[in-house]
């Protein structure tokens, strides 16, 4: 199991108060932004930005690093490992 | 005639709806109190958990009110006008949203969505499609006479019915009153302050106003003389 993905799944749902949703709800391609998915708006991106800055310590200064970066949790899991290496 | 034919009343320890307590306050659940009236009447709208405690009475009493009266959808659009009011405006989630600052270093934008109270306007509109004329006013205390004298303001453009609600939430603190307004010919609860006030009583003297009150045949509800 990859625990950084398990990690950001419960982290989104707690940062976002997805309270009706368990992270096994979550599949790591799910889209996070289409209505087939999870259907986050733009007040959630700004919420993943500060999850990213206060559980990863990594902040997305390039509006277009995020578009891709939020795109799924594994989308979000590669752009971590990528900032840390 | 102009009339309230429904209301919903959220105290601290219950929900009132039409003269019945839809939902006592458990005192031992870990749930807040507005998250236990959403789980007891089984309403489904996950929006709910990101929405402040203001925003959450609001839409809550507003579905409980629908439910009650489900005519309420029949109106077009724009035939619905909202007029409510409170007296600390969103002066709960500003302060919560000042002290998101000092939790790991950022504000939270969840919370400074909401840091205006007409918002719960927006989110009630949103999610019934209703797009009627609206209007949330800021005063220094409840009073009836405001619902009575700004209603043919806000209805002044054709709108059929009328949402009122005064919406006053503070910490665990909650007083909540929403109540419907139309045109009908029945004879049920007179729109008028006196009447508005003594629905804002209502939890503390229900058993009084259940005396003096009864519903009609059809689901209205009948103010006493």
């Amino acid at each position: 199991m990859d625990t950084l993905k398990e990690d950001l799944k419960k982290q989104i749902i707690e940062q976002l108060n997805l309270e009706e949703i368990a992270p096994a709800d979550i599949q790591d391609d799910t889209l996070l932004f289409n209505d087939a998915g999870l259907g986050l708006d733009s007040i959630d991106a700004l919420e993943l930005i500060v999850l990213l800055d206060k559980y990863h310590g990594i902040q997305v200064t390039n509006p277009d690093e995020g578009k891709n970066a939020f795109r799924s949790v594994n989308a979000m899991a590669e752009y971590i490992r990528n900032k840390r290496d | 005639m102009t009339s309230i034919t429904s209301f919903c009343r959220i105290t601290e320890m219950q929900c009132i709806v039409d003269y019945k307590v839809l939902v006592h306050r458990d005192a031992g659940s870990e749930d807040p109190w507005l998250k236990q009236i959403y789980k007891e009447q089984e309403f489904v709208y996950p929006k709910f958990h990101k929405m402040d405690m203001l925003t959450q009475a609001g839409v809550l009493a507003c579905e409980l009110i629908r439910r009650a009266r489900p005519g309420i959808m029949n109106y077009p659009d724009d035939g619905i006008a909202l007029l409510f009011a409170n007296c600390s405006s969103s002066a709960d989630t500003d302060l919560r949203f000042i002290r998101s600052y000092d939790q790991g270093g950022a504000p939270s934008p969840s919370l400074f969505v909401y840091t205006l109270p007409n918002i719960v306007l927006g989110e009630i509109a949103i999610l019934n499609k209703w797009y009627g004329e609206q209007m949330f006013a800021v005063l220094p205390k409840f009073a009836g006479s405001f619902y009575t004298d700004y209603a043919p303001v806000v209805m002044s453009t054709g709108a059929a019915a009328l949402l009122c609600g005064w919406i006053e939430v503070v910490g665990n603190k909650v007083d909540v009153l929403l109540f419907l307004v139309e045109h009908t010919a029945d004879n049920v609860l007179e729109f008028s302050a006196d009447s508005i006030e003594s629905l804002k009583q209502q939890d503390s003297s229900l058993s009084d106003l259940k005396e003096s009150s009864t519903y009609l045949s059809d689901g209205y509800i009948k103010g006493g003389s």
